[in-house]
């Protein structure tokens, strides 16, 4: 909501008629005689080559597949296998135009895309670049393996190519020694040294994440375009259309660049459909979509209509005739551009299709118009080669796969993971735990103001930075540093040492935030490290994902913890798992932001830090205090590892009551995982998760007065990972623990804790672990929250119904074993 | 205040009695000590008299009826009294107290305590009971105010201040009675866990059944392990044997009592009965070189003086003190000797020299009452000779004399069994000769 960006109603009620542009379908006309003029003979039987090189590799996958043998090789492969025999002219006219600067992400159907991108940077790059790559990649690792094993000792790319295929195949037969030690396979192979990015097993996955490295181009002025591969059915998924969007926005062509500062113009991206007329088995053109087109989509999303275009899939030179224009425009700063590449795969699905959605008559025409044989053909009668020529090609190509496949089963030269002897090995790569404060440190970072302007650490400075006054008073709460202070602090530091780090999200900039915590970040950081997204929680938060995979580090915002259904997919599935699933090569220092809000009902109401905890791969916390959110704020910007960070609406203004000497000014960590004693005590041990921080405080006050029970509050501040060393030494003393937080009950973290404390502390029970926590309905209005959330006088009942009666109690909330049982019977 | 009376029980093994027969009615007046009801076990017969005065309140059980140990079988009291707490009819008083405000109907009643019924899963919580086990507090009779009637920590704490003060047997107790799972094995083995827990005062014993696996770390100590080495090495390596004998100990008590009446006048230290022994076997061991020796590898040193090791036993452990050249000392400077050396081994100040070349050990469990026993070989040595306590013994004609036992453990390796029944008997001899010994 820029100002300067005036909305005027007569604007507004502006009468006239709205027209599109022709969106050109096919209009590839060039001869022969003219291509020839663009490429050498050596170029047209390379693309043949290529063509023919994919097509024997997944021919060779499809024949172990269905036959377990291949060419004389017998092996059985239980992974899954998604060829695209038939979409090789595709893949490498695309691939012609790039090189490793130009970033390709795919879907699960990408082998021919990953080999055809890997085959064009081997062409492009140095024989001293190539080498040097592959003994640099995993420690010369693969390398290893292929080297040598060459009919012609001695040349560099001969051996990269078999270096490519061995590192596929090898990938996709979970071996150690492929591109992610067997870790990612078939749908999610990649090589970033040659910018082959990840594929994406989840349809459309691809395309958020792609935008992310788009964004990180953008924002860090490098070189070269991205693109999101995906087929025609992931465009009906909401991420691919909230990416489109997003990456249309107007104010990356009007309001970025510090005013004529940087000239970088719009979102270098492609968005390439290879449209095979097919999402699995539903067609899309005539049953599952209504654009009729694909292309049509470009007019959707801004007015140059994304320079939306359909080619010719099956003729390479019509691909690349194609791609090398979008990839100018791209360059020229006018994305991002969307293409249609008409295309068709006679494999099915998967090997196990037998294709009951289409005719065999279908398939045999579209066999007939095979695009190896029908380019092999117009090279023939053209004149460029003969056939003898590409029959030698081809007998080179089908002796090549069968000694790679043959190479890539060899349990000795490519052994798998051995669990047994290394029974950690997939533990030590779930996080990448390091400490890298700045992902560039060669660059300054672009900021607008120096840091010491900035109107808000202005206001801050007069602020208390702990609660209480010299005399133990409590200082008025507007004049103390509140939690949501903290995390600025942490954040705007950030921003002036690491060049590279963005920040985004709904109502960011201007307002500061939802609930102003970025107050003051506007006057500071410019457009392109801070903006303003689309209200598209999937595109924000697999941007993420792409930007941090690209190199960059991100902190992104969803407005209520609520929302992180709206981007499930990037958080369960992008977020969490690439670094794992690229065997650790991929860092992914992403913090998301997601407030637990109050007073606004069932749906923005919620403490879902246990959808989060569940997925492996996620760093969780969740700060009740402004000293340890900003600590762990500190940590988790300066670490490489995603962090959901939870903040509760409750306490943004909170003062820090517990940190002697206050918040410090400086930059400082708290260690994820650590939780903290806030009082100490000997009869009873109240764990909270979040915002109860303080009604378990005011519940050990009431104990403490009214009853004489020394209660011990422990703020959990992480929830993974989690020591568990301190609960259990509080436990051990007290015998008793009570685990509260604002999440519904069932299968919360309060849960999974009481139940590794009861296994790890049973014998120092003197009760069970308890849980309180949030009822299992909606979240009702405001005025009815004290029936929902866990209250101070609640958690007393609960300790006397269910840990140590208290002589004299009276209980206002019934919190039984046999109350639970009755609730559970009837799915409360 | 009313009072129940409960069944007792009597023996570990009884869970329940049956009423034969009641002396007092509902209403009746009761004295303490009045004879209340009449019961039986399978084995015995039995009285139970009033522990209070007052009025007979309510009987619980009837004649004929089978009643679970501990429970209650009437209550006395003031008449008029509300007995419901022990009738488990009404609800307790305590809970009437509790007024439950109309604004909240869902109040969950407060768990009571209430005493455990036979038959009843006993509910404890893990600390309670490990502090339970710990402090040997009778779990059976603590009366739990946890939820549901479970024994919570400060039911056990409320016992120990109340100054009960458990023993292992009440422990043993529980075990057999309250557990139906627990057998007479893991009883036994607590209590010799228990029993050993005595002799090592640092470690704390917890349990030693199944049902209960606490148990505290005690790490070995040096000399412990030292001990621990030199045992193992001396009863896998030897072929060791013990032969017993007793002498008639008359002629030495008839000396030490003299020794007693004139030592102070003499100027002599205090002699004991051991010292005796120790002189004798340092008289005796110079004939017997094969038993006044130490076997290394191949070679016997067969050595020229009696040097005899002292088993001390000390806080830290036993430790063996040498008397070099003991064969010659006279009694009075083994005796001194004896007794410096004892004290340098308790108070910690032997070096090891003093601890080794020795060529033959005399132990002395006699004082702890132990008619006989295996002594274990100091190795290098051959031998050991135990010493044991003074029975009285009869002879042929009837006449009573006081015997004392030796246990002497041979190296097989090094003596034949003849030879060193020789020396036993040799020193049997001297020791009833006591007084022509000395001339020695």
């Amino acid at each position: 909501m820029p100002k300067n960006q005036y909305i005027s109603p007569s604007d507004a009620f502006a009468s006239g008629f709205l027209s599109f542009d022709k969106i050109p379908l096919c209009q590839y006309k060039k001869t022969l005689a003219q291509e020839k003029k663009l490429y050498t003979k050596e170029d047209f039987l390379r693309i043949y080559r290529d063509m023919r090189i994919i097509r024997e590799f997944e021919t060779m996958l499809n024949e172990i597949k269905t036959k377990s043998v291949y060419n004389g090789v017998e092996y059985t492969n239980p992974g899954p296998a998604h060829l695209s025999i038939g979409q090789e002219a595709s893949a490498v006219g695309q691939a012609y135009c790039l090189d490793i600067n130009d970033f390709t992400f795919g879907s699960h159907r990408s082998h021919g895309e990953i080999l055809a991108k890997g085959l064009s940077s081997i062409e492009k790059l140095t024989e001293t670049e190539l080498y040097d790559i592959m003994k640099e990649f995993l420690g010369g690792n693969i390398l290893k393996v292929v080297e040598g094993k060459q009919e012609k000792q001695g040349d560099v790319k001969e051996l990269a190519i078999d270096f490519l295929l061995y590192g596929a195949l090898a990938e996709i037969f979970a071996r150690t020694t492929g591109f992610n030690k067997g870790l990612g396979g078939s749908m999610h192979a990649f090589f970033i040294p040659f910018g082959i990015f990840p594929n994406n097993a989840i349809v459309g996955g691809a395309a958020p994440v792609a935008l992310g490295a788009a964004l990180y181009k953008r924002s860090n002025h490098k070189k070269g375009i991205v693109i999101a591969n995906s087929g025609d059915g992931a465009l009906g998924r909401g991420p691919v259309l909230e990416a489109l969007n997003m990456a249309s926005m107007d104010q990356i062509r009007k309001l970025w660049g510090m005013d004529g500062k940087y000239d970088d113009g719009g979102m270098p991206i492609l968005f390439n459909v290879f449209n095979n007329f097919y999402g699995m088995g539903g067609q899309t053109r005539g049953e599952t979509m209504g654009f009729d087109i694909a292309a049509r989509l470009g007019a959707g999303f801004n007015p140059d209509m994304l320079h939306a275009e359909k080619v010719n899939g099956y003729d390479p030179l019509a691909v690349i005739d194609a791609t090398q224009r979008k990839k100018e425009l791209l360059i020229k700063g006018e994305g991002p551009a969307l293409l249609e590449v008409a295309t068709y795969r006679v494999s099915g699905h998967s090997p196990s299709d037998s294709s009951t959605y289409r005719s065999q008559e279908e398939i045999e025409e579209w066999k007939a118009a095979c695009p190896i044989a029908a380019y092999r053909s117009k090279m023939v009668a053209g004149g460029i080669a003969t056939e003898e020529e590409f029959d030698a090609i081809e007998e080179d190509i089908i002796k090549r796969i069968t000694k790679i496949c043959r190479m890539s089963i060899d349990e000795e030269i490519s052994p798998r993971m051995d669990l047994d002897s290394q029974p950690d090995i997939i533990s030590s790569i779930m996080f990448s735990n390091q400490s890298v404060p700045s992902m560039d440190t060669q660059r300054e970072a672009e900021v607008l103001i120096p840091k010491e302007e900035n109107p808000r650490l202005k206001q801050i400075a007069g602020k208390a930075r702990f609660a209480y006054d010299e005399k133990g008073e409590l200082i008025p709460k507007i004049k103390q540093f509140g939690l949501r202070d903290g995390i600025f602090e942490a954040i705007i530091d950030k921003f002036y040492e690491d060049p590279t780090l963005i920040a985004y999200g709904e109502d960011n900039r201007d307002w500061g935030g939802a609930f102003a915590v970025y107050r003051g970040l506007t006057e500071a950081i410019p457009y392109h490290r801070f903006f303003n997204s689309p209200i598209s929680e999937a595109a924000i938060v697999g941007s993420a994902v792409g930007y941090a995979m690209a190199g960059g580090r991100a902190i992104v915002e969803l407005m209520y913890a609520d929302f992180i259904g709206c981007a499930g997919d990037e958080i369960f599935n992008q977020l969490s798992k690439w670094q794992s699933m690229s065997a650790g090569i991929l860092k992914m220092p992403v913090v998301v932001r997601v407030s637990v809000g109050s007073k606004y009902g069932a749906q923005h109401s919620q403490d879902w830090t246990a959808l989060t905890a569940h997925i492996p791969g996620l760093k969780v916390c969740f700060p009740a205090t402004p000293y340890d959110a900003k600590g762990l704020m500190c940590a988790a910007l300066n670490g490489t590892d995603p962090v959901i960070f939870f903040e509760s609406q409750r306490i943004y203004d909170i003062g820090e009551q517990f940190h002697e000497g206050g918040v410090p000014v400086e930059s400082y960590e708290v260690p994820f995982g650590e939780p903290d004693v806030k009082r100490e005590g000997t009869d009873v041990t109240i764990l909270t998760i979040g915002a109860v921080l303080y009604r378990g405080l005011a519940a050990a006050k009431k104990l403490e007065e009214q009853y004489g029970i020394s209660a011990e509050v422990i703020d959990a501040r992480s929830i993974v990972p989690f020591n568990y060393d301190k609960v259990l030494e509080s436990v051990k003393k007290t015998g008793r623990i009570i685990i509260v937080g604002d999440a519904c009950d069932r299968n919360s973290v309060m849960r999974d804790m009481a139940s590794n404390i009861a296994e790890m502390a049973f014998d120092y029970l003197d009760a069970p672990p308890v849980v309180f926590g949030s009822r299992n309905w909606i979240t009702p209005a405001y005025e009815f929250e004290k029936y929902f959330f866990p209250q101070a006088d609640g958690i007393i009942d609960v300790i006397s119904q269910k840990i140590l009666p208290i002589p004299g109690h009276v209980s206002t909330v019934n919190e039984s074993e046999i109350e639970h049982m009755e609730r559970s019977k009837q799915g409360l | 205040m009313a009072n129940p009376v409960i069944m007792p029980r009597q023996g570990q093994s009884v869970e329940a009695c049956i009423i034969t027969a009641w002396h007092k009615k509902v209403g009746d007046a009761v004295s303490e000590g009045d004879l209340l009801f009449s019961y039986e076990t399978d084995k015995s017969a039995f009285d139970e008299k009033s522990p209070v005065s007052g009025t007979m309140l309510a009987i619980l059980a009837a004649e004929g009826d089978v009643v679970p140990c501990l429970d209650n079988v009437c209550v006395i009291g003031a008449a008029g009294e509300d007995i419901s707490a022990f009738t488990g009819g009404a609800p307790a008083a305590e809970e009437k107290k509790e007024q439950v405000p109309a604004a909240a109907p869902a109040v969950q009643k407060e768990a009571v305590p209430t005493t455990r019924r036979e038959g009843d899963v006993l509910r404890i919580s893990p600390r309670a009971k490990a502090l339970a086990l710990k402090t040997g507090v009778d779990m059976t009779r603590v009366s739990p105010t946890g939820p549901h009637g479970r024994i919570i920590q400060r039911d056990i704490d409320a016992a120990l201040d109340s100054g009960y003060h458990g023993t292992v047997a009440d422990v043993e107790a529980f075990l057999a009675g309250g557990y139906q799972n627990s057998t007479a094995v893991e009883v036994a083995q607590s209590t010799a866990v228990g029993a050993v827990q005595q002799g090592q005062g640092d470690a704390v014993f917890v349990t030693g059944g199944t049902d209960f696996g606490l148990y505290e770390e005690a790490p070995m100590s040096g000399v412990r392990k030292a001990i621990s080495r030199s045992m193992c090495a001396s009863l896998t390596e030897m072929a060791q044997l013990t032969l017993n004998a007793s002498f008639d100990a008359t002629s030495i008590m008839e000396y030490r009592k003299q020794l007693k009446q004139n030592a102070e006048a003499l100027g002599l230290p205090k002699i004991t009965l051991n010292d005796m022994v120790l002189y004798a076997v340092s008289r005796t061991l110079p004939a017997h070189p094969y038993i006044n020796a130490n076997l290394v590898g191949d070679s016997f040193r067969l050595f020229r003086h009696a040097n005899i090791g002292l088993a001390v036993d000390t806080e830290r452990g036993l430790l063996v003190p040498t008397l070099f050249g003991a064969d010659t000392m006279s009694l009075a400077q083994i005796a001194a000797a004896s007794k410096e050396a004892a004290e340098r081994a308790r108070s910690g100040q032997l070096s090891p020299d003093e601890m080794s070349g020795g060529s033959f050990t005399v132990t002395n469990l006699g004082s702890l009452g132990i008619e006989s026993f295996t002594p274990v070989i100091n190795p290098p040595q051959t031998a050991i000779l135990g010493v044991c306590t003074i029975t009285n013994r009869m002879r042929a004609d009837g006449s009573v004399y006081p015997a004392m036992g030796l246990s002497l453990t041979f190296d097989h390796r090094a003596v034949d069994g003849a030879p060193a029944a020789k020396f036993l008997a040799q020193l049997c001899s001297m020791l009833e000769n006591f007084q022509l010994l000395l001339a020695k």
